[in-house]
């Protein structure tokens, strides 16, 4: 039978000194992803493995992990897409916490601070809504790629300027920021362009690209990060 | 200044090379007969008509050369300044760089428009 | 709790993510070389402006010197540039120039939406959009231009096409 070989980070801060990564054999079956074979390593061959997973197909955006040197969800990638040899590791620029779970919170933190809700002028609007508001199709699209954002953490995993400037808000939230100001229904445009001018803010997105390479769902943050800096020169 | 505003020089200020930095290409190399080295021609120091000191000697050169040598400077430190912020996430060490980025900007400007001052007038 | 690879912001592990996106598409890339060239040609931009300075006499002169005095500084000062490891470095220089240059017209475009795709509904089987044909195809004419400067200045100083 064709075993795959998976190569796991192991860290555990309350009891290891050191890092390190163990090894195990995995029977093949078709159609594995990787999630499967570290369910696998968890239920049979080591208890003691750490992992984050809830949905176990690629919405819930809890069971990111480096593999094989690029972030990825693991429930949504197939052993067969990446070889049968694996490093998997915990997911960088987020903070460890164990094995292969990493800490959100800093990520949540820089998501909630581009408000990401509709916001109405009128504040009695704004809490009991009054009527639907009605979208033309043109204008559905220029922010529904980016609404698919499942807050996975892969982008500000892979994007290098967050990896050296850690108050850089990442690709999730510049998205997310710019499908708010995209939307016909949102009032805040200039209360949003406020939120990320700063030296650490936007003006650091240097286009690398690597944000929309990884991403599971299609969302393409770097676009929306080069159309949310045209609209900030716009003002 | 404003981020915003900074990164809008940056822009302009790389067109900017873009135009004059073509201008001062051209004299110097373009000028060439293919096969000689700049060695021979546009550097020496007098008796070939591309010598590079009849382009300082032209004053609409030489002042295209002055704003090559301003864009250049902006452009080049400013983009020091962006990778020292990310490299530094420290806001001292962000308020120091901006202040040893100026003083060294300011000393380039004085020294390269001495020059071409300077070339302008040997006769 | 004790720092880990994972968890520290060490310095090899942000140069090693700058420099060397391994498993990274080109757009990475050429995030990598426009920093590494714009730091190696502000440098040489710095040297350029001191060495242009000494070709007229260095820093001690800030009256018009005698045509005399700057024509043998001039001849001084060339005799310790104009030799090949110099030259050689001039070349790299060239690449660099052209390659930032075109590049930087790229990305200039690219930061504002120009030459990237539009937002569409979501389409997981075709690439990114901002992955664009035209962008890319602006990176790889910055590689050519490079290497094509790269070839004119071994010309232009060490004279080989036709001399
Ligand atoms: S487990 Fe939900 S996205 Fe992978």
């Amino acid at each position: 039978m064709k075993t795959v070989r998976f190569s796991v980070y192991r860290f555990d801060p309350s009891s290891d000194k050191k890092e390190r990564y163990a090894t195990y054999e995995v029977p093949y079956k078709t159609g594995m992803t990787v999630l499967d074979g570290l369910l696998y390593i968890k239920e049979r061959l080591d208890h003691t493995l750490a992992i984050r997973y809830s949905c176990r197909m690629g919405i819930c955006g809890s069971c990111g992990m480096t593999v094989n040197g690029l972030p990825r969800l693991a429930c949504y990638t197939q052993v067969k897409e990446v070889g049968w040899s694996l490093k998997v590791e915990p997911l960088r620029n987020h903070p460890h916490v164990r094995d292969l779970v990493t800490n959100f919170d800093e990520f949540f933190k820089k998501h909630k601070s581009v408000k990401p809700w509709l916001v109405r002028t009128d504040s009695r609007e704004q809490e009991s809504p009054t009527s639907q508001y009605l979208q033309s199709d043109a204008e559905l699209e220029k922010y529904i790629q980016f609404s698919y954002c499942i807050s996975c953490g892969l982008c500000y995993s892979a994007c290098p300027v967050v990896s050296s400037l850690p108050e850089f808000p990442g690709p999730q939230a510049l998205a997310l920021l710019y499908r708010y100001l995209a939307d016909s229904r949102d009032q805040s445009r200039s209360e949003r362009l406020k939120i990320v001018d700063e030296a650490v803010g936007i003006w650091r997105c240097h286009f690398a690209g690597s944000c929309s390479q990884v991403c599971p769902k299609g969302v393409d943050p770097a676009l929306a990060i080069q159309l949310l800096r045209r609209e900030m020169m716009r003002g | 200044m404003r981020e915003k505003n900074v990164m809008l020089l940056h822009y302009l200020s790389g067109v900017g090379i873009l135009i004059f930095g073509g201008i001062h290409l051209f004299t110097v190399f373009f000028t060439r007969p293919l096969g000689e080295t700049v060695w021979e021609t546009t550097l020496l120091f007098e008796g070939h008509q591309f010598a590079i000191l009849e382009v300082y000697r032209n004053m609409l050169l030489a002042s295209s050369l002055w704003f090559l040598l301003l864009f250049t400077t902006f452009h080049g430190l400013n983009g020091l300044r962006v990778i020292l912020i990310e490299l530094f996430p420290n806001r001292a060490v962000r308020s120091a760089t901006r202040y040893v980025l100026l003083f060294l900007g300011f000393a380039l400007m004085v020294y390269g428009t001495r020059t071409i001052v300077i070339a302008h007038m040997i006769r | 709790m004790r720092a880990t690879r994972a968890q520290s912001r060490s310095y090899s592990t942000v140069l090693k993510t700058m420099l060397l996106p391994a498993g990274y598409s080109v757009e990475r890339w050429s995030y990598t070389l426009q920093r590494v060239t714009g730091v190696v040609v502000t440098l040489y931009f710095v040297l350029h402006v001191v060495e242009t300075g000494n070709f007229i006499g260095g820093p001690g002169v800030w009256y018009v010197p005698s045509k005399d005095f700057a024509a043998s500084y001039y001849e001084q000062v060339k005799e310790l540039l104009h030799n090949p490891i110099f030259d050689a470095g001039l070349v790299i220089i060239g690449w660099m120039v052209a390659f930032h240059t075109i590049n930087g017209l790229r990305l200039t475009l690219a930061h504002f939406g120009i030459t990237l795709g539009k937002p569409t509904r979501v389409d997981p089987e075709s690439p990114p959009r901002s992955f664009s044909n035209y962008q890319r195809a602006i990176f790889w004419a910055s590689i050519a231009l490079a290497t094509f400067a790269a070839v004119y200045s071994v010309d232009a100083l060490f004279g080989v096409l036709s001399g």
